[in-house]
């Protein structure tokens, strides 16, 4: 089946008495629309079919340039709702054949949906990144006297050998101990898989790729916290991203 | 809403990779009619096998 439209769905909120944000398109240039569920609204727009029914949508997916031009589409939405209003977003596709369907789907979430909504009231989230950068410089060249021997030399080697080990274990166990102390500070810290060198662009493998909810009257105090973990390590090895609508927290459990 | 720390390690919400972590991997999955098929999994792999396709496209030429 191609042609025609269908109703993309981009987060639940509650009602929306002053409407959505003046302005704000969805997808493709959509018009937004807010669709009442009870006590609930979910935000969707019409996007066309040959595009997101379940076929097109995957092969879409593997085209790089389709495929950041709707994520970043989704996320204006979902950041310019965050601004106004408490937002549980819904993962990229969700695709329905009408705004009937949307709505019953939506209407049997309502129960977890009001406590995820509880959950992220007044809360945002922040992104931090641990890379695995040594903390020790290699000695600059001619720094050390060359070996008095061959044995000097294999011990040395040894050594060095020993001190790059030690180096990747305490690197990964550090990295826990700043997730554990965000953690502490936040309301809830997760982790999402870490990125490829390949994908981050960064040539230090990525240890710790996580996610923090912290409320957003807080956020002074989490930041200070990041800058002072973050000054007591190699340049580069920390990295904040924020502030995020909270993808990350936003989960539904419907049994 | 106003910055009340200047912090250089803080980047701002540009990076593909990690917009594609949020918007992919996480989000309430709220089965489509017309995208049933699509969980967690599948996109994550398509996710990579997408950018790093389009990684090296771009490192080769």
């Amino acid at each position: 089946m191609t042609g025609g439209a269908g109703t993309y769905v981009y987060a639940v909120t509650r009602p929306l008495p002053d409407g959505l944000p003046a302005g704000l398109c969805g997808i493709h240039g959509g018009p937004l629309r807010a669709l009442a569920v009870d006590d609930l609204a979910c935000v969707v727009s019409s996007v066309e079919l040959d595009q997101f029914a379940a076929e097109p949508f995957r092969r879409n997916l593997e085209d790089l340039r389709w495929l950041e031009r709707v994520a970043r589409e989704h996320d204006a939405v979902v950041q310019a709702l965050s601004a106004v209003t408490t937002t549980v977003p819904l993962r990229l596709g969700a695709v329905y054949s009408d705004d009937q369907s949307a709505q019953h789907r939506v209407r049997g979430l309502r129960e977890p949906a009001l406590a995820t909504l509880e959950t992220l009231d007044g809360r945002e989230e922040w992104g931090v990144k641990i890379y695995a950068v040594p903390r020790r410089a290699e000695p600059p060249a001619g720094d050390e006297q060359r070996p008095a021997s061959g044995l000097d030399y294999l011990r040395r080697r040894r050594e060095q050998l020993e001190r790059t080990t030690l180096d990747a274990r305490g690197l990964a166990d550090d990295a826990e101990e700043v997730f554990a102390a965000l953690s502490a500070l936040a309301v809830q810290g997760r982790r999402h898989r870490p990125q490829d060198p390949a994908l981050s662009g960064v040539k230090h493998p990525m240890l710790v790729n996580a996610a923090f909810l912290v409320p957003r009257d807080e956020r002074a105090r989490f930041q200070q916290a990041v800058t002072a973990l973050s000054a007591e390590r190699p340049a580069g090895a920390m990295v904040a991203t924020g502030p995020w609508p909270a993808y990350s927290f936003a989960t539904l459990d419907d049994g | 809403m106003s910055e009340t720390v200047e912090l250089t390690m803080i980047e701002p919400r540009t990076s593909l990779v990690d917009l594609l972590d949020r918007v992919l991997a996480t989000g309430v999955v709220l089965a489509g009619d017309l995208t049933l098929c699509l969980a967690g999994v599948d996109l994550v792999t398509i996710r990579l096998r997408a950018l790093i396709s389009s990684v090296r496209g771009e490192g080769d030429e």
